[in-house]
């Protein structure tokens, strides 16, 4: 990597009701796939896509799929912590999906807010377009409207199965958090432990000294290699 | 966003805190399904953090329990057939008591509040109540209900029965250490400030002679989502079972942690840094050359003790601080390695001792210079974390539920369902219930341990170097020999779970009297009130105390299954926090129980995949890039790939 690169990592959520194609839209955005066949998500945690944003800016992001616990609406905190950003997705085919929009909306602002205490960049996807059945955001004016009214940055019509305004839209959010970013001249912590399973593992971003937090991850250690102690360090001899 | 609740699982949890969340995150990793359930509105039950406005949230649903009338809800007795009986589980917490409530930081109406965090309105609602009873120190019984209220302030009106104070309430002002109790409908005023007169107008409002900076506590409550305040006060031993559980089943990915940066003693009124490593001893300006040789040689015995019987065989018989006294350890050096290093009771046996010592100077230097880990964001994570992994597994969560009844099969005697607060049953073949979920009938012989925990926000560290970021833990030995060492931890706001310029103290140590009384004389000997009056020197000296709580928990980790009456085979029963620094109790019980459970499946391994982020560390050298010490990440996509896909694969088959 060359030294003037810029890198950035975000982590962004997908959020939405059951069904609606956060997975799918994950699947398409990260892997350039669809699979028409349904599955609840299990075992998935993130994915990551990895931008070429200019020739100077690399930006990774870590999209967070929800798992289980979100069906019934109480999402760890776990979940949320350190998120950049989110897509909240419906299903244009049943209004119900549209309704419960608000509602995640509501639920992610009390819950996550960015270091300045402005709330996180969210756009919204009217997904599953390709269905041809999309009464409610046929009116363009009053979906802009909505997102004004609730704080969205953008909303988009999106196809998982058809790949449509998926690009479009994270660039979208990027493009907002990268505006953002720029405020969040927060104090970076130093000295934060990850302990990983795997590989010294020393994540950090060069040229991020104004970035993010979890960039930051410092010392970690490899199971079953234990360091020597710390305090025997230096003894070579005698007592 | 719900749609209906699936009705079969393989394990229905009871419960969010720390070993029913290990639990969860074990068993559904094994492919289990499963229902974790909690009946209150946030993850944790007694292990969770909260931020100030939730804090207080908590201490008033802890009123509200003991006032509130039992909920309507939909009755279970029609839903239990002829072969079947219940167990019906407890309908409110009692697992806290002796909230007692202080605000000491001005309170001045001056500063506008501006209210950031939705969760309560009205910042005033510091009061608190709590279901108590007489704590007696030889007996600590579960019986008798009186109602204690204390209030923090002064105000005009106290309204009768819910004991809320409104900050509408003007002129209040000075508001310097007050205490009030009001047991019944009378109100016992004290001023614990000595001599102030709790109507004194404030002197010299505006000094700035003071140019310590100025919390109010409208501040405290306008930050409060920068609070993170643990209900239990513990940290991660950096070689400890639940360090290296997080490590092993890559739950660790959900945290972050810091170093805990010093140890402290105090000794003769005096607060000091302990040298624990091998720089430390040699940089310390404390201890003479001597006591530095005297105490490395020492050190280095314990950490391999087990390999020189002949030095400790002899004293076997006796404590560990009788032995510490033939070591030639002068006065100074016993009492760093009875109360700081091997944090031990004076009572404790020789082997005991050097046990303790010897795993504190193994867990030195896994990640810094001491041998303990915090949690960013507080303790209260880590459930959560497990509670993500278990999710991400497919385990399904619902919190605000509770359960009614255990419904058990007469003829095979196991419990078969519960019913929940909705009428609904939900059948699985395990159930672990944690021990505060237990009705009193089920837990009629079983005699609690309590926890005395305070909870305070200050202006200063109590030891004050170079970096206001320090995280510190200070052990004060017992005053008199009839009561246990006070821990003490000290987070700064680097650690996320205070608001910048203050320090959250954490005071813990297993109760003998209700927690006031066991700590407020540790919490004097190292604070004093904040007030706006002109202070003498010594006072100065000393950080001030803004806003302080007491209460005691429930230990129930002492309780044996059996203990417990009538409870089927395939009910587990997980215990609440117990009173020891570290997590080890927790994670035993959690595996403990999973092999009890599934004694062939593995506990809790690693994820299918590594992480989707691998490194290139294989063609470069680990880059030294620009002024940090890091290496890059770089993506793997087809690593990446395979990650989304094969854990769900995984599953599947
Ligand atoms: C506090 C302490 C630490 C020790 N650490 C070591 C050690 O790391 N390795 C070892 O082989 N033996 C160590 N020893 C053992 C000591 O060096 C042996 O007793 C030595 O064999 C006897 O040499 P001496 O009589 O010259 O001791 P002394 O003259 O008392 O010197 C002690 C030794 O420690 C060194 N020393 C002093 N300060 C520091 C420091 N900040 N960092 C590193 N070294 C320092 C000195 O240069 C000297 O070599 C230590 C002893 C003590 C009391
Ligand atoms: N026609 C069409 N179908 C889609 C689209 N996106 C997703 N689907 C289908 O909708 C169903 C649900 O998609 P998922 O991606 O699994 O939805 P989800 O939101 O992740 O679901 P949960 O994880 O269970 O909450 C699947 O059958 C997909 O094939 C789309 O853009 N168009
Ligand atoms: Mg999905």
């Amino acid at each position: 990597m060359q030294a003037a690169h810029k890198e950035h990592l975000y982590k962004l959520l997908v959020i939405g009701d059951l069904g609606v194609g956060k997975t799918s839209i994950i699947k398409r955005y990260v892997h350039q796939n669809f699979s028409s066949h349904y599955r609840a998500t299990i075992g998935v945690d993130f994915a990551l896509k990895v931008l070429h944003w200019d020739p100077e800016t690399v930006v990774r992001l870590q999209l967070w799929d929800i798992a289980g616990q979100e069906r019934f609406g109480n999402m760890t905190r776990v979940y949320y912590r350190e998120a950049m950003g989110a897509f909240i997705v419906f299903d244009v085919t049943r209004p119900a999906t549209f309704e419960a929009v608000t509602k995640w909306k509501n639920d992610l602002d009390s819950k996550l807010s960015l270091p300045n205490g402005k709330p996180v960049s969210v756009v919204l996807l009217a997904n599953k377009c390709d269905q041809g059945k999309d009464v409610l955001t046929n009116n363009g004016l009053k979906m802009d409207q909505f997102c004004k009214e609730h704080g969205f940055v953008g909303w988009f019509e999106t196809s998982a199965k058809e790949n449509i305004n998926i690009d479009e839209a994270s660039r979208c959010l990027v493009k907002h958090i990268l505006a953002n970013e720029c405020d969040l001249m927060e104090s970076i912590e130093p000295d934060v432990v990850k302990p990983h399973l795997t590989s010294p593992k020393i994540v950090s971003c060069s040229s991020c000294a104004k970035s993010y937090r979890p960039q930051f991850w410092r010392a970690t250690v490899l199971e079953g290699q234990r360091l020597p102690c710390y305090f025997l360090l230096g003894f070579g001899h005698g007592l | 966003m719900a749609d209906s609740l699936p009705t079969e699982f393989d394990v229905i949890i009871i419960g969010t805190g720390l070993p029913e969340s290990i639990l969860a995150a074990a068993c559904s990793r094994s492919g289990q399904r499963v229902l974790h359930l909690d009946s209150r509105s946030y993850y944790g039950g007694n292990w969770a953090s909260f931020n100030f406005s939730g804090l207080l949230s908590w201490l008033k649903e802890y009123q509200q329990k003991s006032d509130v009338a039992e909920e309507s809800t939909a009755s279970w007795q029609g839903l239990i057939h002829e072969t079947e009986e219940a167990i019906t589980l407890r309908k409110t917490d009692e697992t806290i008591q002796h909230t007692e409530v202080f605000c000491y930081a001005n309170q001045d109406m001056d500063d506008k509040i501006e209210e950031t965090d939705a969760l309560q309105k009205n910042p005033s609602s510091l009061t608190s109540s709590t279901l108590t009873k007489p704590l007696d120190s030889a007996c600590l019984s579960e019986e008798t209900h009186s109602y204690v209220t204390s209030y923090e302030m002064p105000a005009k009106d106290i309204p009768k029965n819910d004991g809320e104070i409104s900050l509408e309430v003007s002129g209040v002002e000075g508001t310097l250490a007050e205490e009030k109790y009001c047991g019944d409908e009378t109100c016992r005023h004290t001023v614990s400030g000595g001599d102030t007169d709790e109507n004194k107008p404030i002197e010299e409002d505006n000094t700035d002679q003071l140019k310590r900076n100025r919390i109010t506590y409208s501040q405290i409550v306008k930050e409060s989502r920068r609070f993170n305040i643990d209900l239990v006060s513990k940290l991660l031993y950096s070689q400890g079972l639940l360090i290296d559980l997080l490590i092993k089943s890559n739950v660790s990915r959900y945290a972050e942690f810091k170093n805990v940066t010093r140890i402290l003693a105090f000794r003769e009124g005096k607060v000091e840094q302990v040298p624990c490593s091998r720089a430390d001893v040699f940089n310390s300006k404390e201890l003479t050359m001597v006591e530095k040789r005297i105490l490395m040689k020492f050190l280095t015995f314990c950490l391999d003790y087990e390999q020189h019987p002949d030095q400790y065989q002899a004293f076997m018989q006796c404590s560990f601080s009788e032995y510490l006294k033939t070591k030639k350890l002068t006065p100074n050096l016993q009492h760093f390695v009875l109360h700081s290093i091997a944090m031990t009771e004076s009572s404790c046996t020789t082997i005991d001792g050097l046990k303790a010592t010897k795993n504190f100077l193994q867990c030195l230097g896994r990640f810094g210079n001491t041998p303990f880990l915090f949690p960013l964001y507080g303790q209260g994570e880590i459930p959560q974390c497990f509670c993500r992994m278990c999710a991400v597994f497919g385990g399904i969560y619902c919190l605000r539920h509770k359960v009614q009844c255990l419904v058990v099969d007469k003829e095979s005697g196991r419990c078969k369902a519960i019913i929940d607060h909705l009428g609904q049953r939900i059948n699985a073949k395990y159930f672990i219930v944690e021990d505060s979920y237990l009705s009193e009938k089920t837990c009629s012989n079983i005699q609690y341990k309590q926890i005395s925990r305070a909870v305070l926000i200050t202006d200063q560290s109590i030891l004050k170097t170079d970096s206001d970021q320090q995280i510190s833990i200070l052990i004060v030995p017992p005053a008199d020999s009839g009561t246990c060492a006070v821990r003490v931890t000290e987070l700064c706001s680097s650690t996320m779970t205070c608001m910048k310029d203050t320090y959250l103290v954490h005071l813990t140590c297993s109760s003998s009297k209700t927690a006031r009384e066991d700590l407020e004389s540790v919490v004097k000997k190292l604070f004093t009130p904040y007030t706006e009056a002109a202070i003498n020197e010594e006072e100065l000296t000393k950080p001030r105390l803004l806003w302080a709580l007491y209460f005691n928990m429930r230990d129930s980790s002492g309780v044996s299954r059996s203990s417990y009456n009538g409870l089927p085979s395939n009910v587990y029963v997980c215990s609440g926090p117990d009173c020891g620094l570290g997590n080890e109790h927790a994670v035993k019980q959690a595996e403990t129980l999973f092999r009890e459970i599934f004694p062939s499946e593995e506990f809790c391994p690693p994820p299918p995949n590594p992480e989707d982020i691998i490194f290139d560390g294989d063609d470069k050298q680990p880059e030294v890039s620009g002024t940090n010490n890091i290496i890059m990440a770089k993506l793997d996509s087809s690593e990446g790939s395979k990650n989304l896909e094969s854990p769900g694969k995984h599953l599947e088959n």
